[in-house]
């Protein structure tokens, strides 16, 4: 009965945090800027007669190598969901932060944890609903009538990369109910997704690293961009991402809970 | 009683210091009731256990005698203000009203009733972080009253009004009181409390020194500021 309004009110205030509209910004021109610049390199070495010059040849593959710059903005919505609320107001003002509000509106930390959880999810799945389809329209445009056919399993990856994305936002959201601020956080996992990897580096050490969860959750997408032997399979990638995102927020729960506000 | 908020032997500890100890009162309604005591002496402690936002290591802090994380829409029994306005500053005014009051199940207009009320009607599209101390004050206690509750609980309300805006806060908590509401406010202004407060809990160093209506409180000594500073200073017997 009360749990529909805290859901209600965390998409509300989720939504309306001006650094939420920046980071659904990113997550769908990131990766669509990127599928443009991808499919005019793949063009321009199509042409040519050159296809030896790029990794790929098919416009799919230019939007997948594309997908990893969405995490950016996921990670910024999952990071500032909470780390808005910590952000203490000037103290000649008064001071103050919004948890208090939060949580005096709804006691029910489990109840406000999940809703802002749920807030996220759709939040990044409207973002993926826009950037995906998109890139995938324009990296067709580009390359066109240059063109192999059409792999088999775009709908699957597509669908990989949004769940992908989801579950690094709820992964930022929960490291973040840890460390109540937003920095650490974002940086730590923005440059993880985007620039440097430490499981892709890992997995040059041992085959265990397909375990972590960004390279495990990664082959719900990348097919053959994921250059890396044991990588398992997309479903199970999939699976064992989710566990480490459900661990990571049933603990976030527990600290959330018995943590003074 | 609806609308009675009650503490009782309520202990608090951070770390190895304990910040709280046996602190006991009662807050009823039809009556102010001034939560006194110097800065660090636990008023914003005791607020904080009694609004569900921490814990207690030892004690009760009830709301019609059920703890305050067991309401279903706490905005419509106790409205509260702590440390300013309570807002994110990027958002407005509005904003941060209509998501309040979403999760309480409270009719959207009461968003704009409220910034009427406080005075905030033409800036509720202004971003908090423009607000001056003042305008952030009237944002918490309009939020405070979004739910129209039976209670009130307010932390150092006055702070960053101006005379008129001490003013007006002192005739709306009168007339909260005496529609029958409860009020508990903590202040560390001995002449606000003064003029307001029914009745008097008084605190230092975590410890209730002083209860009851605020003529009992006062009796013996010229004014309350008297009272104050022999209850509360470093000579004073508190147990």
């Amino acid at each position: 009965m009360s749990f529909p309004n805290t859901v209600a009110a965390e998409i509300r205030k989720t939504a309306t945090l001006p650094a939420t509209m920046v980071a659904l910004a990113v997550a769908v021109l990131g990766p669509v800027a990127i599928t443009l610049i991808n499919a005019v390199g793949v063009r321009a070495a199509l042409r040519s007669g050159r296809p030896e010059l790029t990794a790929y040849t098919s416009p799919v593959e230019a939007v997948f190598s594309a997908v990893p710059i969405g995490t950016v903005g996921a990670v910024v919505l999952g990071v500032v969901a909470v780390s808005a609320e910590y952000t203490a107001n000037r103290a000649n003002i008064g001071g103050g932060r919004q948890i208090t509000t939060t949580l005096t509106a709804t006691p029910g930390r489990l109840g406000v944890l999940a809703g802002k959880a749920i807030a996220v999810s759709l939040l990044v799945a409207v973002a993926a609903l826009v950037a995906i389809p998109a890139s995938l329209a324009l990296a067709d445009k580009i390359i066109g009538g240059y063109a192999p056919p059409t792999p088999d399993g775009v709908l699957s990856r597509s669908v990989g990369a949004g769940i992908y994305w989801m579950l690094t936002a709820l992964t930022a959201l929960a490291v973040t109910v840890f460390t109540r601020n937003g920095i650490a956080p974002i940086i730590v996992l923005v440059v993880n997704s985007s620039l440097v990897s430490v499981s892709v580096l890992l997995s040059h050490l041992t085959p265990l690293a397909r375990f972590l969860p960004d390279l495990a959750g990664m082959s719900m997408f990348a097919g053959d961009l994921l250059a890396f032997d044991e990588a398992l399979a997309p479903l199970p990638g999939g699976l064992v991402m989710a566990t480490w995102t459900a661990g990571l927020l049933v603990l976030a729960g527990a600290v959330f809970r018995w943590r003074d506000a | 009683m609806v609308g009675m908020l009650s503490v009782e032997r309520l202990v608090k500890r951070r770390g190895s210091r304990e910040i709280l100890t046996d602190v006991t009162f009662r807050a009823a309604p039809g009556r102010v009731t001034g939560l006194l005591g110097p800065n660090g002496a636990g008023k914003s402690s005791t607020l904080r256990i009694l609004l569900g936002l921490d814990r207690a290591d030892a004690g009760t802090a009830l709301v019609d005698g059920r703890p305050y994380r067991r309401l279903r829409q706490p905005l419509r029994t106790v409205g509260s203000m702590l440390d300013g306005s309570g807002a994110h500053r990027s958002r407005t005014a509005r904003n941060h009203l209509t998501w309040m009051a979403r999760s309480n199940h409270i009719p959207t207009r009461r968003v704009a009733e409220v910034l009427d009320q406080v005075g905030l009607g033409a800036v509720g599209g202004t971003r908090v972080g423009r607000f001056s101390y003042g305008m952030c004050q009237r944002l918490g206690l309009a939020a405070a009253l979004l739910g129209e509750p039976r209670a009130l609980v307010l932390d150092e309300p006055v702070n960053g009004l101006d005379p008129e805006g001490i003013r007006w806060i002192r005739g709306l908590l009168r007339g909260h009181a005496d529609a029958g509401g409860t009020v508990l406010l903590s202040s560390h202004l001995i002449s606000e409390v003064d003029q307001i407060a029914d009745d008097l809990v008084v605190i230092a160093h975590g410890r209730v020194v002083a209860a009851g209506p605020t003529g009992e409180v006062t009796a013996g000594y010229p004014t309350l500021e008297d009272a104050f500073f022999a209850l509360t200073g470093p000579t004073a017997g508190g147990r």
